[in-house]
């Protein structure tokens, strides 16, 4: 799937600039941004539920256009507000989106069994779901036709934590199966735990794309040091940025490269204790927004 | 494939309405046929009729006043605002719900991204809301023929208000039409249901007003109403220019439904 400065304006709202993205086959890419940075117009413009205002996409090699095609048979899409019709049953929901797709629910069972949605609450109407339950049958549309290529905005919304380690279990077998999976989030842990790269958009431009190691390896892991007597701490401040301290402690930002000396001078105080916090994608991502 | 599947889901959602409506129609023709005054009973109705303003004579029907017959009665059953509401509740509630109702609600996006193309969407609509006006059509006119059986009426047969029936049809799936052009251009129902009813109101009341009031007599042609006047049928069979405007402005409305659409942003 790639993408070629795609952008969208909704009349003087630009919603997207200059997006240029490519994602291969069977990589779980993670897209993430807050609130209105442009994550579901993307998705939208992918799927062609939108017409791009400049650029365009190719989606499984083919270029994206509004209207259906047959390749989209082999896309799944969970939407950011999941809606169903809610005089069907979950069950003719399931079998009614299957039939549009034009492929055979092969997953549904499985899938569903994960998730917990049993048969009898296959058989209620689907206004009688909770958001949780909703949710699960957003993500049971979206990969019981084994998709090659699935789209998901917000994929654990409204999901508890159980299932949302069931999610994440689905999410990698999907991988294993060879499915390419486009996550739209901004569940920091989520997103680090789930992907091979990450994107970041901020107000519908792209400030980031890379591996999320790659991300981690860049950020300043946060160092707290603890002293057993007084040390004058700010003389430390030259190994990175200080963000607390005082005589008997002292929590620094330090880059990878920095790290070594840093330790080597602290071996030299009289040291209590000392954290190096592993670099997480929520430090990049803020350190990114701010 | 789609479409079968779309017209499928359609049925599904509006079937409970569509036996409602029908049975609706159903029985008011009947009852119609129940309250048609004899043959020895028209004189005082003639009489009750000419003391009637001339907005009244003419809500009711020219043909009614100008000859009371059964034929007229009849006639009248198929010109009253209660079977034309049922044929515009059907024709709104299918071409809004498919389009505008589905991109409101979001289930659109469910849709949109699966291998269903946009005027296959488009189709279905237009399919369910054919065949339910005409079944709704064919339901009154049964309810017509099985009145007339049971009270046989001098001089009008059940197969002369076919054409009338049929009229109807053709009325309706024109406002259909442009009832899912409206539709293919907003994004919730709530709107395309108030433009569609103004339209159809705005409609209906310029036609009344231009019958009885000869200052706006030109501008009765603008009215989809005005083309459709079961009494004149009656006594003067089809016309052919009116058949060729119903269809015209169905077929213009059709096509700029499925041009819209296949060109939005959902």
């Amino acid at each position: 799937m790639t993408t070629e400065s795609l952008g969208k304006r909704f009349g003087a709202v630009r919603a997207l600039e200059d997006l240029s993205l490519r994602i291969e086959q069977g990589e779980v890419f993670g897209f993430l941004g807050p609130n209105g940075a442009g994550k579901t117009t993307t998705i939208r413009l992918l799927l062609g539920l939108l017409a791009p205002s400049a650029g365009g996409a190719t989606v499984l090699g083919r270029p994206v256009t509004l209207g259906g095609a047959a390749w989209r048979g082999e896309l799944g899409y969970l939407p950011g507000e999941v809606a169903f019709w809610p005089q069907l049953s979950g069950k003719r929901t399931l079998d009614y989106l299957a039939r549009l797709s034009r492929r055979p629910p092969l997953d549904r069972a499985a899938l569903l069994d994960r998730l917990g949605l049993g048969a009898e609450t296959l058989s209620r109407h689907v206004h009688t779901y909770s958001d949780g339950m909703r949710q699960k049958l957003g993500i049971v549309q979206a990969l019981q036709c084994r998709p090659r290529l699935a789209l998901l905005d917000e994929p654990t919304k409204g999901l508890d934590p159980l299932v949302q380690q069931e999610f994440y279990g689905i999410v990698s077998d999907a991988r294993d199966r060879g499915t390419t999976l486009f996550v739209s989030s901004h569940v920091l842990v989520e997103v680090e735990r789930l992907c091979d790269r990450v994107a970041m958009l901020r107000k519908g431009r792209l400030v980031f794309a890379g591996d999320v190691e790659e991300v981690r390896r860049a950020q300043r892991r946060r160092v707290v040091a603890v002293f057993s007597g007084d040390v004058e701490s700010q003389a430390l401040g030259h190994f990175g940025e200080i963000v607390e301290a005082s005589a008997r402690g002292i929590t620094m930002l330090v880059a990878q490269k920095d790290l070594p000396a840093l330790v080597a001078r602290l071996g030299m105080l009289p040291l209590a204790d000392l954290v190096v916090e592993p670099p997480s994608l929520e430090e990049a991502f803020l350190e990114r927004y701010r | 494939m789609s479409v079968l599947a779309l017209l499928g889901h359609l049925w599904r959602r509006h079937r409970l309405a569509l036996v409602w409506l029908a049975a609706a129609s159903w029985f008011f023709q009947w009852a119609i046929t129940r309250v048609v005054p004899a043959a020895a009973q028209t004189g005082f109705v003639r009489q009750l009729f000419d003391m009637a303003p001339p907005p009244v004579r003419v809500m009711f029907g020219e043909e009614l006043v100008a000859n009371l017959s059964a034929r007229g009665f009849l006639g009248f059953g198929y010109v009253h605002p209660f079977p034309l509401l049922i044929l515009a509740v059907w024709a709104v509630r299918v071409s809004v719900g498919a389009l505008a109702g589905e991109v409101g609600r979001g289930t659109m996006d469910l849709v949109a991204s699966r291998p269903v193309s946009r005027p296959a969407q488009v189709a279905a609509a237009a399919w369910a809301l054919l065949a339910g006006l005409a079944l709704i059509a064919a339901a009154g006119w049964v309810g017509t023929a099985f009145g007339l059986r049971s009270r046989p009426l001098e001089g009008v047969a059940a197969a002369d208000l076919v054409p009338v029936a049929a009229m109807s049809l053709l009325l309706f799936a024109s406002w259909g039409a442009v009832a899912l052009f409206v539709s293919a251009t907003r994004r919730d129902a709530g709107a395309a249901i108030s433009w569609c009813a103004g339209l159809l109101a705005g409609s209906y009341v310029l036609d009344y007003l231009a019958r009885v009031w000869t200052a706006i007599a030109f501008l009765r042609p603008l009215s989809l109403f005005r083309y459709y006047e079961p009494q004149r049928v009656l006594r003067e069979g089809i016309a052919v220019g009116d058949v060729l405007v119903l269809s015209c402005v169905g077929a213009a409305a059709l096509a700029a439904a499925f041009a819209v659409f296949a060109r939005r942003d959902l």
